[in-house]
C-alpha cells in the first residue's frame, strides 16, 4: 500500500519538475537570410475562411494560377471563420502555420504583434500600395511595416426599402421624422431597426462626433459625451420616438432584422455588403431596384461607418516567401478581385478594380463604394479584436435600462484602459 | 490458486496509468503551475519578428529579431484578479442558480417519469423511446429549436402571449428570463438521462421488499418513502453528483441559446473567454483552479454526507 503512494508521489514530483522547467527558449540569434526567386516545384499551404460560394470562385482562379505558375501547388484548407484565429495561433505557436492565411483585419495586427507574420514590405512596395484604398491598407500597417495585403473591404451601410422610403434620410433628425411617418405598430410596421450588437452602435458614435479609441495616442474616447449621446439616441429611438420595435432579442436580432426587412415590416436597417444577396431573396425585393443602399444618416460629426475586411497574410515561419507572394499577388489582380466582387459581393480593395467597366456597371458595388468613401477606421491596435468583448455587455445593459449610458460606457472605458496596458 | 509475480499487476496498470498521466495529470499540474505565472499569449512563446526588404537585384532579405519569452511567477496575483473582478460573485451566483435548478428538475422530473415507466404499462417500449428523444437529438439542434421558440419577434411563446393579450417578453435578453430560457432548455435536454439511470436503479429493487411491505399493510406512499427511495439512494446519489459536476461546467447550451449574454454567464464561460478571447492564459488557469477547488470540496462533502447514512442493503 505504502509503495503505491510512494510511486504516485514520485510521479507527481517528476511531473512538477517537467512542467515548471523555466522556459529558456529563444535568444537573439539575428540571422539574416537572402532569398532568390527560383522555379523549383513547391507546395504552398493556404488557410482560408471563404464560404462555399466564394470557394467556388477561388478554386476557378486557382486553376488559372496553376497554368501561369506550374511549379507552385496550392494546398487549400477551409477553416470555419469563428475558430480560425485560435487555430492559427495554435499552429503558429508550434511553428506549423500555413504559408498563407486569410486574416480578419483586427487579427492581422494581433498576429503581427505576436510575431507570427512575415512582413511584406519587400513585396507590396510604395508604388503597389498606392493602388489600394487607404482605408483598407491602414489595417495592414502596424509598427511601420506592412503585414498583409487587403483582400476585401466592407462597411456598414444604410439599407432602405424604396417602396416605403422614397428618398433616404440624410441626417439623424430626418431619420426620426421619416421613421415616425412610417411606423404603424398595429400593422407591425416600423421605420427603423438597430441591433444589440455593439458593431452596429459604432456608426452612431462617429456620427455624433465621437470615437472609440484614438489609434495614435491610444486614448480611450468611448465614455466621452458624443458616444454617450449616441447611445442615448438609440435608446430614444425605442422609448421616445418609438420608431423601432419595442421587443429586444439580442441573440436573434440579426435574423429578425433581415426577416422583417425582407418582408416589408422594417423600412430601414443597417447592414453590410455580405447581406445584399440575402436581402434580394426577400419578397419585397423581387425587383432588385427596390433595395436602396446609401450612407447611414449623418449627425453633427458627419457620416459614420466601421470599415472592416480581410487581409492575406504570410506566416513568419514560411520557407516559401516568393511562392506565397506569387499566390497573393495573383489573387489580388484587379480582374480576380472583380470576379469575387461580381459573383460574391466582396468589395474590392484596389482603385483599379473599381475602374473596371464591369465593376463600374454594378450599382450595388458602386453604392457601397460611396459609403466606403466616408467610412471610419476601427482602432488599429493588437487588442482590436478584444474591444468589442467589453463593449457588448455594457452596451446591452444600457439598452435594457439596467445601467445609464454614462455608467455603462465608463465601465467600458476602464476595461479598455486595462486592455491597452497589456502589451 | 493462480500465482502471479508481484510486478505483473503493475505491468497491466502501466498503459492505462501512463495515458492518465499524460492526458490528465500533466495538463492539470501545468495548469496549476500556469495559474501562478503572468503567462499570456504575448509572453508564453519567444516572438520572432521577420522584416523583409527588397534588394537591388530582386532578391529579398529577411532580417530576424527575436524576443525571448519572459514568464515570471507572480504568486497569487491571478487569484487576486479573479476575486477582485466585479462580476465574479455575480457569475458565481448565476453558476449556482444554473446548477441547482437544472439538477433539481432533472432529478424530480426524471424520477417521476422513471416511476411511471416502472409500472405495468401498455406500449412501455414506445413510451420509453419517445421520452429518450430529447437525449438522442444532437444538443445543438435542440438548442436552436428552443432559441427559435424564444425568439422575441417571431417566437412561439411571444405569439402565445400576444394571442392572450399579454405583452411580449424579451426571453433571451432580459436578466431573469434569459436564465429561465437556458435552464428550461437544459432541463428538457437532461431529463431523459436521469430518467434512464433512475429506471435502472428502480428495476434493481427486489420485488420481495414490496411484497413484504404490502403484507405489513404499507400504503403506496409509504412504500415509496420506505422502500423505493432508500433503495434508490446509492444510484441517485451518484447520478446527482455527476449531474452537478457536469452542469456546473456545461456552457455549450448557454452559448447556443442566449449566445454571449452576461446574465447567463457561468464560471466556465469566464475561464473560456479569458483563455481563448483574451489570451490571458494565467488568469484562465486561475479560474479553472478555482472551479476545480469548488467542485472538489463539494464532491468530498457530498460523498462524506452520503456515506454517513449509507443504506445497509
Amino acid at each position: 500500500m505504502k509503495s503505491k503512494y510512494l510511486f504516485f508521489f514520485c510521479a507527481l514530483l517528476l511531473l512538477w519538475t517537467v512542467a515548471c522547467k523555466p522556459q529558456q527558449t529563444g535568444g537573439s540569434d539575428a540571422a539574416d537570410v537572402v532569398l532568390q526567386r527560383n522555379t523549383d516545384p513547391v507546395k504552398v499551404s493556404f488557410w482560408h475562411t471563404f464560404n462555399a460560394e466564394e470557394t467556388v470562385t477561388l478554386e476557378q482562379i486557382l486553376g488559372e494560377f496553376k497554368q501561369e505558375y506550374p511549379h507552385i501547388t496550392v494546398e487549400l484548407q477551409q477553416v470555419p471563420f469563428s475558430d480560425a484565429l485560435n487555430k492559427y495561433k495554435t499552429v503558429a505557436q508550434a511553428g506549423q502555420a500555413p504559408d498563407v492565411f486569410r486574416s480578419e483585419i483586427s487579427w492581422t495586427t494581433e498576429l503581427a504583434s505576436l510575431g507570427y507574420l512575415l512582413s511584406l514590405d519587400a513585396f507590396l512596395d510604395e508604388t503597389a500600395q498606392r493602388d489600394y484604398l487607404p482605408a483598407a491598407l491602414r489595417y495592414a500597417r502596424y509598427n511601420n511595416h506592412i503585414w498583409g495585403v487587403p483582400q476585401v473591404t466592407d462597411c456598414l451601410a444604410f439599407f432602405y426599402n424604396k417602396q416605403m422610403v422614397a428618398t433616404p434620410p440624410k441626417t439623424l433628425d430626418e431619420l426620426v421624422t421619416m421613421g415616425k411617418q412610417i411606423t404603424r405598430p398595429e400593422q407591425n410596421k416600423y421605420g427603423f431597426f438597430y441591433r444589440g450588437d455593439p458593431y452596429w452602435y459604432t456608426p452612431f458614435v462617429w456620427a455624433f462626433g465621437g470615437d472609440l479609441i484614438d489609434s495614435d495616442t491610444l486614448t480611450v474616447k468611448i465614455a466621452e459625451p458624443p458616444a454617450v449621446e449616441a447611445l442615448q439616441f438609440l435608446k430614444d429611438l425605442r422609448d421616445k420616438y418609438k420608431i423601432v420595435p419595442p421587443s429586444v432579442d439580442f441573440a436573434n436580432d440579426y435574423d429578425n432584422m433581415m426577416i422583417g426587412f425582407k418582408n416589408g415590416e422594417y423600412a430601414m436597417i443597417i447592414n453590410g455588403p455580405w447581406s445584399t444577396a440575402d436581402a434580394l431573396k426577400g419578397p419585397e425585393f423581387k425587383n432588385p431596384d427596390n433595395l436602396g443602399i446609401t450612407r447611414i444618416p449623418a449627425g453633427r460629426g458627419g457620416y459614420g461607418s466601421p470599415t472592416g475586411g480581410h487581409n492575406y497574410v504570410v506566416s513568419a515561419d514560411t520557407q516559401k516567401a516568393f511562392a506565397s507572394w506569387d499566390l497573393i499577388d495573383f489573387l489580388s489582380r484587379p480582374e480576380h478581385q472583380a470576379r469575387f466582387a461580381l459573383k460574391n459581393n466582396l468589395l474590392p480593395t484596389r482603385q483599379s478594380t473599381y475602374n473596371l467597366p464591369a465593376v463600374k456597371a454594378n450599382r450595388i458595388i458602386q453604392d457601397f463604394k460611396y459609403v466606403l468613401d466616408a467610412a471610419n477606421t476601427r482602432p488599429v491596435i493588437p487588442q482590436a479584436g478584444a474591444i468589442f468583448i467589453d463593449l457588448k455587455p455594457a452596451y446591452q445593459a444600457a439598452l435594457l435600462d439596467e445601467k445609464t449610458p454614462q455608467a455603462a460606457l465608463n465601465e467600458v472605458k476602464q476595461a479598455w484602459q486595462d486592455l491597452l496596458e497589456t502589451r | 490458486m493462480l500465482k502471479v509475480r508481484k510486478s505483473t499487476p503493475y505491468l497491466f496498470l502501466f498503459p492505462g496509468l501512463s495515458m492518465m498521466l499524460l492526458l490528465v495529470f500533466v495538463p492539470l499540474v501545468m495548469g496549476v503551475n500556469f495559474s501562478f505565472q503572468n503567462i499570456t499569449q504575448r509572453n508564453a512563446y519567444p516572438r520572432t519578428f521577420r522584416i523583409t526588404e527588397r534588394m537591388p537585384d530582386g532578391a529579398v532579405k529577411i532580417t530576424t529579431r527575436k524576443e525571448a519569452a519572459e514568464v515570471k511567477y507572480v504568486g497569487f496575483e491571478n487569484y487576486r484578479k479573479v476575486f477582485k473582478s466585479q462580476s465574479f460573485w455575480k457569475v458565481f451566483g448565476q453558476t449556482l442558480t444554473w446548477t441547482f435548478f437544472n439538477v433539481f428538475f432533472h432529478f424530480v422530473l426524471g424520477l417521476g417519469l422513471a416511476l411511471i415507466l416502472n409500472q405495468q404499462l401498455r406500449l412501455k417500449g414506445l413510451w420509453r423511446a419517445l421520452l429518450l428523444i430529447p437525449w438522442a437529438v444532437p444538443s445543438y439542434i435542440t438548442a436552436f429549436s428552443w432559441r427559435w421558440m424564444f425568439n422575441g419577434d417571431y417566437g412561439f411563446f411571444n405569439y402565445l402571449l400576444e394571442a392572450m393579450g399579454l405583452a411580449r417578453i424579451s426571453w433571451l435578453s432580459d436578466a431573469f428570463w434569459s436564465m429561465f430560457a437556458v435552464v428550461t432548455t437544459n432541463i428538457w435536454l437532461g431529463v431523459p438521462f436521469m430518467m434512464i439511470t433512475l429506471l435502472g436503479g428502480l428495476q434493481g429493487i427486489p420485488d420481495e421488499l414490496y411484497e413484504a411491505a404490502q403484507i405489513d399493510g404499507a400504503s403506496r406512499w409509504r412504500q415509496f418513502w420506505s422502500v423505493t427511495l432508500p433503495m434508490l439512494k446509492p444510484v441517485a446519489m451518484v447520478t446527482v453528483l455527476l449531474g452537478i459536476v457536469w452542469t456546473f461546467n456545461m456552457f455549450n447550451i448557454i452559448y447556443l441559446v442566449t449566445q454571449d449574454n452576461p446574465h447567463t454567464d457561468i464560471l466556465a464561460t469566464f475561464a473560456f473567454k479569458a483563455f481563448f478571447v483574451r489570451g490571458e492564459y494565467g488568469l484562465a488557469c486561475a479560474y479553472a483552479v478555482v472551479i476545480l477547488v469548488i467542485l472538489a470540496l463539494f464532491s468530498l462533502l457530498y460523498l462524506r454526507m452520503s456515506k454517513d447514512n449509507q443504506v445497509s442493503a
